[in-house]
Order: structure tokens, then sequence, then C-alpha cells
């Protein structure tokens, strides 16, 4: 049984205003404008456009209160081990200010964990934070504001050739699905007293006891797409040209939507280029740091 | 080409064109930063690998490994949506699968191994690339393009088996050609050992031995598997294809690197590549078999 998205239509939403081509175009000029910064300065503003897109997309708190706070506490999650272990900074800055190391008296194959707490670690992790809940937020909101059923003539809209744009579709209309799958053959093989949280051993059996939930998972994927396979068959799926039962039209407001976005990517390569955007920190935190 | 891709393809190039004009008038003498370009030097990957990719289908199009039927895009689908949910899943959101001197373990990567191995290159290349893509929006790590091609590569490499008419011999090829590369990159470890692990939370630590040869033990596990399931081709096919996928198309992606990040060779193969394809090698080894001969009992069963 498929598990659909928790999509609905809403009045008040600016998203569902615009044709759904539009939105993902532009969401994807977001998303590479984005990862073009690490400078918090830069980031701010695409935040606050993050923000403005879910406070006018009529997702209800209600509605979106679980993934967003799985995201939120993931992001901050993140954000905790970057600011520990300055996680992916070292290509971003090459002199640390120490605040603090903590040394394990023990050392793993030649390895002795080590825990540097530095100005740029902290800040590292604040631009990190801002960066990546730019891109959850406007993540999230996809599967809230894109009407399913347009999830093929979208992808055809873009430039696919009809078979790759219905695996989109399909592939986008399985992933609630098959979250729900893993869920279940979690809560079967724990009922059998197989706990995935409590693997122990060394490496290759701790990689051979996730056989119990990969195997399952995937070969009921499999078995079940036959009825898919066969309704899609009777259907004459790919014998001919295809045809699709809602057809997107593209007036002056998408357009703008499309060229904003595209205003914004290009803005950030422009910026990137002449090297502004880098990662930044307040000269106030290094003096403070002892810099 | 439709019109709508033509149309897109056009747009970037025009917009490319505008900022390459734009860099040009504000600074005539500015010379092309590669370092500060991160964001078109990852869509010129993008196009580069499926350009690759491209080049293997032109040059074999006629071989029916690249027919795409009703049955290949439901596959492409399945395998797409789990991998996202593997990674979403393994990938440091929900479970963190306990890590040993470094080495994160990320046994999603089994699943675009399988489909590619199993339903063809086409449904190998979608699973992963598209999965990894959805995988990344899902855990919200932003999105990396060259490495989800990278990622497609890995799947499309182990449907390249269908493309040779001697299975057998094709195995014992890629055997030696994988052990080639790995041998290869486990040499510029030794002469790197200073080069820090990129894919670690503490990326301020040089890799560890033990994450240096996991290359060599997932290689040995991959080489004990193929001869102990020597009577059974599947099995010997899925997890040799599987690992010069997983070593090629690793390697596109962080060889990309030194491009886009500015990474020096020594620091995205031993410090990336390394940490990444090493404990894969090991799920090639596990996971692809077990996927396989439970894959093979099925299709017994069903008859299809």
């Amino acid at each position: 049984m498929l598990v659909a998205w928790r999509y609905r239509k809403r009045e008040n939403s600016l998203i569902q205003k615009f044709d759904p081509r539009a939105w993902l175009i532009f969401y994807a000029c977001f998303l590479f404008a984005t990862l073009a910064f690490w400078d918090v300065r830069f980031l701010l503003p695409l935040w606050l456009l993050a923000m403005f897109v879910l406070l006018t997309s009529g997702v209800t708190w209600r509605e979106i209160r679980r993934p967003f706070l799985f995201m939120t506490w993931f992001v901050l999650f993140f954000a905790f081990l970057t600011f520990l272990t300055g996680r992916g900074g070292s290509e971003h800055y090459a002199e640390e200010h120490l605040i603090r190391q903590f040394r394990a008296p023990f050392s793993i194959f030649g390895w002795v964990p080590t825990l540097n707490i530095t100005v740029e670690r902290a800040f590292f992790a604040v631009s990190q934070m801002v960066r990546v809940s730019s891109l959850v937020i406007m993540t999230v909101l996809i599967p809230y504001s894109l009407d399913p059923a347009v999830y093929g003539i979208t992808f055809k809209g873009l430039g696919m050739p009809d078979k790759f744009a219905y695996a989109m579709d399909l592939t986008m209309r399985f992933v609630p699905t098959f979250g729900r799958d893993f869920q279940l053959t979690m809560d079967a093989q724990r009922a059998r007293g197989y706990e995935l949280e409590k693997i122990r051993g060394g490496l290759i059996e701790q990689v051979r006891k996730m056989g119990p939930i990969f195997v399952p998972v995937t070969i009921h994927a499999i078995i079940a797409s036959e009825d898919i396979i066969d309704a899609m068959d009777l259907r004459a799926f790919g014998v001919g040209p295809r045809t699709w039962m809602d057809v997107l039209e593209r007036d002056f407001k998408d357009r703008l939507l499309i060229w904003f976005g595209i205003a914004i990517l290009a803005g950030s390569i422009l910026l990137q280029l002449f090297g502004y955007g880098n990662f930044w920190i307040p000269e106030a935190l290094i003096r403070w740091a002892g810099g | 080409m439709n019109k709508s891709l033509l149309a897109m393809v056009i747009t970037l190039v025009v917009v490319f064109a505008v900022v390459a004009i734009g860099v040009y008038v504000i600074d005539p003498n500015l010379e092309f930063p590669m370092d500060r370009a991160s964001v078109p030097l990852r869509l010129l990957f993008v196009a580069i690998g499926l350009l690759i990719a491209f080049a293997v289908y032109y040059s074999t199009k006629e071989n029916s490994a690249w027919e795409v039927g009703t049955r290949q895009v439901v596959w492409m689908a399945i395998g797409a949506a789990l991998y996202a949910i593997f990674s979403f899943v393994f990938n440091g959101t929900v479970f963190f699968v306990p890590s040993v001197s470094q080495v994160a373990l990320r046994p999603a990567i089994a699943i675009p191994m399988f489909f590619g191995y199993a339903f063809g290159p086409v449904v190998g290349f979608f699973t992963g690339a598209v999965g990894n893509m959805f995988g990344d929006a899902l855990t919200g790590f932003g999105l990396s393009p060259q490495w989800s091609i990278g990622n497609g590569l890995i799947g499309f490499i182990s449907g390249l088996w269908m493309l040779f008419k001697n299975r057998r011999q094709s195995i014992n090829t890629i055997l030696w050609v994988s052990g080639v590369l790995a041998a290869l990159a486990v040499v510029l470890f030794f002469m790197n050992r200073d080069v820090i692990n990129g894919l670690y939370f503490e990326d301020t630590q040089p890799v560890s031995l033990f994450a240096g040869l996991t290359i060599v033990i997932g290689f040995l596990l991959v080489l004990g598997v193929r001869f102990f399931f020597g009577s059974n081709e599947n099995v010997a096919a899925a997890v040799t294809w599987s690992m010069l996928g997983n070593i090629l198309g690793l390697l596109f992606a962080a060889l990309s690197d030194i491009w886009i990040n500015g990474f020096t060779l020594a620091a995205t193969i031993v410090g990336q590549f390394l940490p990444a394809a090493g404990p894969n090698l090991i799920f090639a080894a596990i996971l692809v078999p077990l996927l396989v001969v439970a894959y093979s009992a099925v299709q017994r069963q069903s008859g299809r």
C-alpha cells in the first residue's frame, strides 16, 4: 500500500500560486546560491528568504511540527558536532585560536582522540547552522506544497524524457512508502530480539548484522513492484509518447520567479568569483581569544 | 534533446556567459579563480560524469543492457527511493552506525551496487544519482551534485557486466584492474601519512592506519567471496563489478574535488577516497551477495 506525503491544496500559500516547474527551478537556484557561501553575512539574507517562503507557504505548525523538529534537532546536533570537532572547517581556515584542548590518554590503531575547542570551530558551526537550516527549510516544504498528481508532468516539463520523468514521479511517491516499510521491518525484527541500536562486534560482523534489515526491505520492495509493473503494462506504459492528465501553464509571475532565482544564482557566482562569501569570523571574537 | 531541456541548458550557458562578461567588465585583469568557482565547477563535473556515462552508452548502444521498459522505470524508482531512505536512516541521522578507528560505515551504498548489477547500468545510474540526491535532501546535507554523479557511476559500472559476452573472463579482468587501483591508492596513503581524514568528524586527525588499509581489507574480502562462491557466478560477478563501480565512481567524485575544493591529489585520494571506498568494499563483499542470493530465490519462485 502506498503512503503519501501530506500534501493539500492551501488557499493562502504563496508557493502554490506558482507553477511547480518554476518553483523547482527557483529551489535549485537557491540551493546552489547557498552552497556558494560560508560567510554568515551572505547566508543570513538567504536564510531570511527561506523563512519568508516558509511563513507564506500556508503550511501550519501542526502539519510540519514533526519533520521540522526532527530537522532542527539534526541541524543543531551537527552544528554541535562541528563546534566540538571542526568537521569540514579545515578547508576554510588555516589558523585556529584555541580556547581549550582535551586529549584522550589512549590511542586506537595509532589515532589519539583529541578535542580542540577554538573560535574558528565555534563560528564555523554557526555558519553551518545558518547554511544548512536555509536548505532544510526550503527542502521540507516541497512534499507539503507540491501536488503528487503533477510530479510526473513537472519533471517532464523540466526537460526529462517521459520514462525518466515517470521514474522521478514514482521515486518521490515511494520514499514515504519505503520509510514506512523500513519502520515495520525494524519493528518486526525487534520483536525477534534484533536491535539495530545495539549492533556489536568487529567491522565485518557489524556489516553482516545489517542483513536482517537490508534484505527484507529491499526484496519486499522488488516483489511488490511486480504489481505496479503489471498495472503499468496493462495501461500500455511506454508503448507510445505519453500523455498527461494535467496541463501546466507558465505565466508572468512564474517567469519572474525563475528569473529571480537565476539572478540570485548568477549574483552568488559573481560574488564568489570576486572572493566574497568565504568563511568569515568577527575580528572581536579573534581578539577575545587572544589572536 | 527536447525543447524544455534545451531551453534550460541555453539559460544556464547564457547565465554563465553573463557572469563571465560581468567579471571581465568589472576587472579585465582578473585571472579565472579556480578556487572561487565551486558552483560552475560542480555543474561542469556533473556534465563530465554524464558525458562519461553517455559515451559508454553511445559506443555500445545496440546492446540490450540499455533498454528502458516498464520494469526498468519501476526498478529505477524503487532503487532511488530505497537508497534515499537507507541513506537517511544510516548516514548519521537516525542511527549512528558505530565507527571503528575513523571508519564511518555507510551501508546504503549496497543498494546502487545491487540494483546496477541486477537490473542494468541505467537503473544503477539512476538509483545512485537520484537516490543520493534525495538522501542528501532528506538529511539536510545540502547538495553535492558531483558526488551524486559519482554515486550514479557506482551503480552504472556495477551493471556494465551486461555488455560482456564472457562474464567469467570479465570478472577476472575486473579483479586485476581493481587490485591495481586499490594498490596505487594504498601506496599514495603510505607516501602521505599526514593527510587528514576529510570524512570523519574529527577531521584534524591524519587518516589512521586502519582507515587507510580498509580498501585492502575490502579487496581481500571481495577476492574471498569471488573464489568462495566460485560456482555461483552471479555472486562473483556482483561483488567484483560492484567493487570496480565503487572504486571508479568515488575516484571520479574525489578527483573532482581537486578543482572544486582545491585539494591536492594526495589529500583527495588519501583523505576522501580511501576512507569512503574502503568501507564500501566491505559492504560490496557482504551485503551485495546477501541481496543477490535473496533476489535469485525470488526469481526462481516467481519465474520472472
